[in-house]
């Protein structure tokens, strides 16, 4: 059984129909990467999968329970799911260590103490042990990535949703952050990563979904999708953002 | 009568004022912050009735509102104490100005952070508590210390409605005397050393919650 299973699902903004009936199915430590020309719905997919944009229809299956379902607890589902925003989102008047224990305390209930050493365990997984005393704005973008991925991981996530998590870095920054994801990947963390990376693409994923005007072109690995692909849009793609040499 | 005798006669009032600058401005911040987070709700009548309340008191004198419910209500047979006229009136005013500058405050705060804390999984409340209102307060502190000045420089109305605080024991201390310029000069003193010590303590305040690396340091 599937991890997740989405089926159909559509969301539509006003007139704007963004996903127009995306299946999908991701399994228990698989890392699929979603990929696709800027506003082709690829973070809104992301951001139905964990309803924190409600879907307009179709059907989302997440450990076997359908959770697109009415009366369904939301908070439950989402304390499932690490989410890494691609402006890192960490709470500006934290610390490091504050942003990785506030949820730990505030929703999996954990004593100061427990929490501290989860903490303290975490960063220490990502090199970010030495900036634990550090504020959000006091760290270089790499940081905060690494220290928004932390945030995510040491709630004990079943997956990691992580959307576009260094196309607001630097290529040095970027490389920081990925090998990260690296260190997750071989860890078999699950994740489903929407990126224009295609370093990360190519090297840390399974296989790649292929994202085109609310539609998933094409789902293979990316030896198939990035060379010569006989669709003519998805060729194009990657001609213009694959520079593998 | 030496200066310094105006001075210790004078600040026996002072005690009035800072309670009078404390009483409006605590009853200020609890309005602003209430009629605040209301307006987060986004319910079109409860957004009327906050934009009607802030529109209309922000309009009004503090004087005249004073009046209103120390001489208007009883008539209707409403008597209110003097102390409690001066902390509807002057409360209901600063709390209109507050709710302003909370909900300003409230929209500093970045989306994406909110965002994060519902992904995490907290409720809206627990998104409100722990990650709006720290912000949201840090932001607002220059703001409430404007305020808190103006509630402060407000606060010799009360004397209108006979409660003895420093203008009050002034204009007795002046008639008597008729030494009127020793005795507000003594008055304008006393309040520039009460401002200095809020802002000092507003200060320490805002240095103890800066937040490192985003607030000028």
């Amino acid at each position: 059984m599937a991890l997740i299973e989405v089926k159909n699902l559509v969301k539509q903004f006003d007139d704007k129909i963004v996903l127009k009936g995306v299946n999908l199915e991701l399994n228990e430590g698989q890392v699929k990467v979603i990929m696709g020309p800027s506003g082709c719905g690829k973070s809104t997919l992301l951001r139905c999968l964990n309803l924190l944009v409600q879907p307009t229809s179709g059907q989302i299956i997440f450990r076997g329970e359908e959770i697109t379902r009415p009366g369904v607890d939301v908070r439950r589902l989402r304390r499932n799911i690490g989410f890494v925003f691609q402006h890192f989102a960490l709470y500006s008047h934290l610390n490091v260590q504050d942003n990785v224990t506030l949820g730990l305390r505030k929703i999996r209930k954990m004593s100061a103490r427990e929490a501290t050493d989860k903490a303290f365990h975490e960063l220490e997984r990502v090199g970010m042990f030495d900036h634990r005393n550090k504020y959000p704005a006091q760290l270089s973008g790499g940081q905060k990535q690494r220290a928004a991925i932390v945030r995510a991981l040491a709630m004990d996530p079943v997956v990691m949703f992580l959307d576009e998590p260094t196309s607001s870095l630097d290529p040095e920054m970027a490389r920081e952050v990925v090998s990260v994801i690296n260190k997750l990947y071989l860890e078999n963390v699950t994740m489903l990563c929407v990126t224009h990376d295609a370093f990360l693409a190519k090297y840390i994923s399974d296989s790649i979904i292929f994202l085109d005007e609310g539609v998933v072109l094409e789902e293979d690995i990316a030896e198939r999708l990035f060379y010569d692909h006989p669709n003519p849009r998805i060729r194009e793609f990657y001609l213009s953002v694959v520079d593998l040499k | 009568m030496t200066f310094w005798n105006i001075l210790r006669v004078l600040a026996s009032g002072a005690g009035f004022t800072i309670l009078v600058t404390v009483a409006c401005t605590a009853t200020g911040l609890l309005i602003g912050l209430v009629t605040a987070m209301l307006s987060r709700l986004h319910w079109r009548p409860v957004e009327i009735m906050i934009a009607a309340y802030t529109y209309t008191f922000r309009g009004i004198p503090v004087l005249v509102l004073l009046f209103i419910v120390f001489f208007g209500l009883p008539i209707v047979g409403i008597r209110v104490s003097p102390f409690l006229s001066m902390i509807l009136s002057l409360g209901l005013i600063s709390g209109a100005y507050l709710s302003e500058i909370f909900r300003g405050a409230m929209n500093s705060v970045r989306r994406e952070e909110i965002l994060a804390a519902e992904a995490m999984g907290m409720t809206r409340v627990q998104s409100f508590l722990y990650i709006v209102l720290p912000q949201m307060v840090r932001f607002s502190i220059p703001g409430m210390i404007n305020e808190f000045t103006s509630v402060l420089k407000y606060s010799p109305f009360a004397y209108t409605v006979g409660i003895p605080e420093i203008m009050k024991e002034a204009m007795g201390l002046a008639a008597v005397t008729l030494r009127g310029l020793e005795i507000y000069l003594a008055v304008g003193i006393i309040y520039f050393i009460i401002y200095r010590m809020f802002c000092m303590l507003f200060a320490t305040l805002e240095k103890r919650y800066r937040i490192p690396g985003l607030s000028a340091d």
